[in-house]
């Protein structure tokens, strides 16, 4: 017997008993849009977390500090790593891992035309840093050989300020700047920025660091948008400056960036990790940044970090916790909607053992003139698996309609409140291809498992008495 | 077709009745054989256990050397699907399908291509005079018709046995006729064996033999032409 004649018998006898084919139907289409919409919450909660922690960093990027890594009690595990050029390779080694910078800290007041403000400036490789998930808003990125040049966050130019609004504020004219508006990054494009270094106990010598401004970075409200980035050789030099003038790698600890600011000294941001703040030398790296290709990558090269003793933190790590919460929610939405499809099952086998009661002379008609029990048998499971198949697509129509509303809802509470101009939240129900794909193969495998029973009840059936004359 | 010391006992609550008692039969091919006996004879209990459609107890049926109680459920249908077709009183006919489509059913389960068996079934229809009732469901038909679209059934697979169960128990005697001389034209026509089974002695003269059976034996069988005398 082939499959389309097979399917058109089926499809047949299920039209002959409309009503209760509808009924069937229904409680399957209720039990599929129970599946598919409490498990579209559990995604659609994963994937809104995922989202917040990504807003604020990347999930592929892994931060290696310097000092120890402690266990649950606080007991520090084995010893602080050196952050140097050997460890840039020791990582670099790591399976997993596809890019890798050591970066440099430093910080302090900068100026460009006739505006200051502050600055975090962080060295990178040059080389590595379209492998950092960085793209440029305006102009490009860093680039192998770049010197003096600088790439600044999408938010660093509302950090500076013009001279005069500065000194109207210190008279006390102007309130603090609580509603800053948001300038054109492109202001910054092209600028000379320039930060003036004082070095010496007494600050006796004075050093200016000139950098051209070659790019802004994309993203707002992200970790980099307040960063600007430069060649790490060039923050190198920075720091031996400093160094070199206060007494070299010994006077570490003490070291500070100290910048000029309307005539006073302000010193800003110790380098370096702080328990094991003593081991650090001079010349070591501030951090270093480790690049992998997916979260997955992020979560294995964490954990080899780790066990090899360095002090890593990423956000990956964080949404670890997350995900095993939502997980739990999950499998509880999800265990709800199975108990409901459960009861559409047993509302299909009820169906055909209704069907077959009333279709035994026909299916012992059927068996005389040459219908194998495979015959017989799969004509009772493709009934049943249409069932399930009309009752999972329909339920699928109804998931996306139950789900656009919930998100519609949910909308008006989650933005309210919210500052204007942030991004949309996005909806709390979510149904990814492959659920709606899995809904409607589970709706028919639910329809088949529960066409089964029926199904071999009608094969045992004696044609003899299908037949017998009445 | 061979039918060899053939029992058959049925439990019934307590009680073991024999509906079948150590039979012998040969059936030749292109035969019209009647069987013929009162109800609780046992002869509708040989025809079905001829086709296949119940096991003997004991006993042994062959078809062209073929041994039937050795054989596998699936592959006793796939004999009866190629080659034996069935008439019964009650016509059976699906009543949800329309002739046509009934007609063409077992070649649905042969797995033959539409055309194919669309053609065939048509074909049928109209050599038995259905040419005009061919989407019409079976309650929208007489049983002389209806009898006849089992009839186009039964012949669809190009069977070399038919069995009849009782063909014309439902037929007004006039039906009766008109249905009888379409079997026999068809033995005489394609060299079908046609096994029919009939309590009514009327018909035994379209048989080319005649077997009488009483209390699961056969009691006497008689050979064309010699018309039976009721005892």
């Amino acid at each position: 017997m082939n499959k389309l004649d097979l399917l058109q018998l089926a499809q047949k006898s299920l039209w002959r008993r409309k009503a209760r084919t509808i009924l069937t139907v229904t409680g399957v289409m209720i039990g599929t849009t129970a599946i598919v919409v409490m498990l579209s919450l559990g995604i659609g909660l994963n994937e809104s977390q995922r989202r917040s922690m990504e807003s604020w960093g990347s999930l592929n990027v892994i931060r290696v500090q310097p000092g120890t890594n402690y266990d649950n009690e606080g007991n520090p595990l084995g010893e602080a790593k050196r952050l140097n050029d050997e460890t840039v390779e020791e990582i670099k080694a790591i399976d997993g891992v596809w890019a890798v910078t050591p970066a440099y800290d430093a910080g302090g007041e900068a100026r460009f035309g006739r505006k200051r403000g502050g600055l975090q400036l962080i060295g990178v490789d040059p080389a590595a840093m379209e492998n950092l998930e960085f793209t440029p808003l305006l102009g490009r990125l860093l680039e192998p050989g770049d010197r003096n040049v600088i790439v600044v966050g999408s938010e660093v130019i509302n950090q500076f300020q013009d001279e005069a609004d500065i000194k109207k504020m210190q008279r006390g004219m102007m309130i603090s700047p609580g509603m800053r508006e948001d300038k054109d990054p492109a202001d910054i494009m092209d600028q000379r920025l320039t930060m003036e270094l004082y070095s010496g106990t007494n600050r006796e010598q004075k050093k200016v660091f000139a950098f051209q401004v070659v790019g802004v970075l994309e993203g707002e409200q992200k970790e980099h948008s307040y960063q600007a980035y430069a060649p790490i050789e060039d923050v190198k030099k920075m720091r031996r400056f400093l160094n070199q003038a206060s007494g070299g790698s010994t006077s570490s600890m003490s070291r500070e960036i100290a910048m000029k600011m309307g005539g006073g000294a302000v010193s800003v941001r110790r380098v370096g990790g702080s328990k094991s703040s003593s081991r650090i030398e001079a010349d070591d790296y501030s951090y270093i940044l480790v690049h992998t290709k997916d979260v997955s990558d992020t979560k294995i090269v964490s954990q080899a970090l780790k066990d090899q003793g360095f002090n890593s933190w990423s956000m990956a790590d964080q949404l670890e916790g997350i995900e095993k919460t939502s997980r739990t929610i999950q499998a509880i939405l999800g265990g709800i909607g199975a108990i409901t499809l459960l009861v559409a099952a047993i509302g299909i086998t009820n169906t055909m053992i209704m069907a077959i009661y009333e279709r035994t002379r026909e299916i012992g008609i059927m068996k005389v003139i040459g219908a194998t029990f495979r015959d017989i048998h799969s004509m009772f499971l493709a009934e049943a698996g249409l069932i399930g198949f009309f009752g999972g697509i329909i339920g699928l129509g109804l998931s996306y309609t139950v789900s656009y509303v919930i998100n519609q809802i949910s909308k008006d509470f989650m933005n309210r409140g919210m500052p204007p101009g942030t991004e949309e939240a996005i909806g709390i129900s979510l149904i990814p291809g492959w659920l709606a794909l899995f809904a409607v193969l589970f709706a028919i495998m639910i329809g088949i498992l529960a066409g089964l029973y029926p199904a071999n009840r009608a094969v045992r059936l004696s044609p003899i008495n299908a037949i017998r004359n009445d | 077709m061979k039918v060899t010391a053939l029992t058959k006992k049925y439990r019934i609550g307590q009680e073991i009745v024999t509906a079948l008692d150590r039979v012998d039969l040969t059936v030749k091919q292109g035969e019209f054989l009647c069987i013929l006996g009162t109800s609780g004879s046992g002869k509708s209990t040989l025809l079905h256990l001829m086709a296949g459609l119940e096991r003997p107890t004991k006993g042994d049926i062959s078809i062209n050397g073929k041994t039937l109680s050795g054989m596998k459920e699936k592959d006793m249908a796939l004999f009866r699907r190629k080659h034996m077709g069935f008439v019964f009183q009650s016509y059976n006919l699906i009543p949800t399908m329309t002739a046509l489509e009934n007609v063409s059913l077992p070649l649905i389960f042969d797995g033959s291509d539409t055309r194919e068996r669309v053609g065939k079934a048509r074909e049928l229809l109209i050599q038995l005079g259905l040419k005009d009732r061919f989407r019409h469901k079976p309650q929208e038909m007489s049983g002389g018709q209806q009898q006849r679209v089992s009839i186009a059934r039964a012949l669809v697979n190009n069977p070399r046995i038919l069995f009849a169960d009782e063909p014309t128990g439902n037929l007004d005697s006039k039906t009766t006729k008109e249905i009888m001389e379409i079997l026999r034209e068809k033995v005489s026509q394609s060299g079908l064996t046609l096994v029919m089974v009939t309590h009514d002695n009327e018909l035994a003269e379209y048989a080319d033999r005649c077997i009488y059976m009483v209390d699961g034996m056969i009691t006497q069988i008689v050979e064309k032409g010699a018309r039976h005398e009721e005892a």
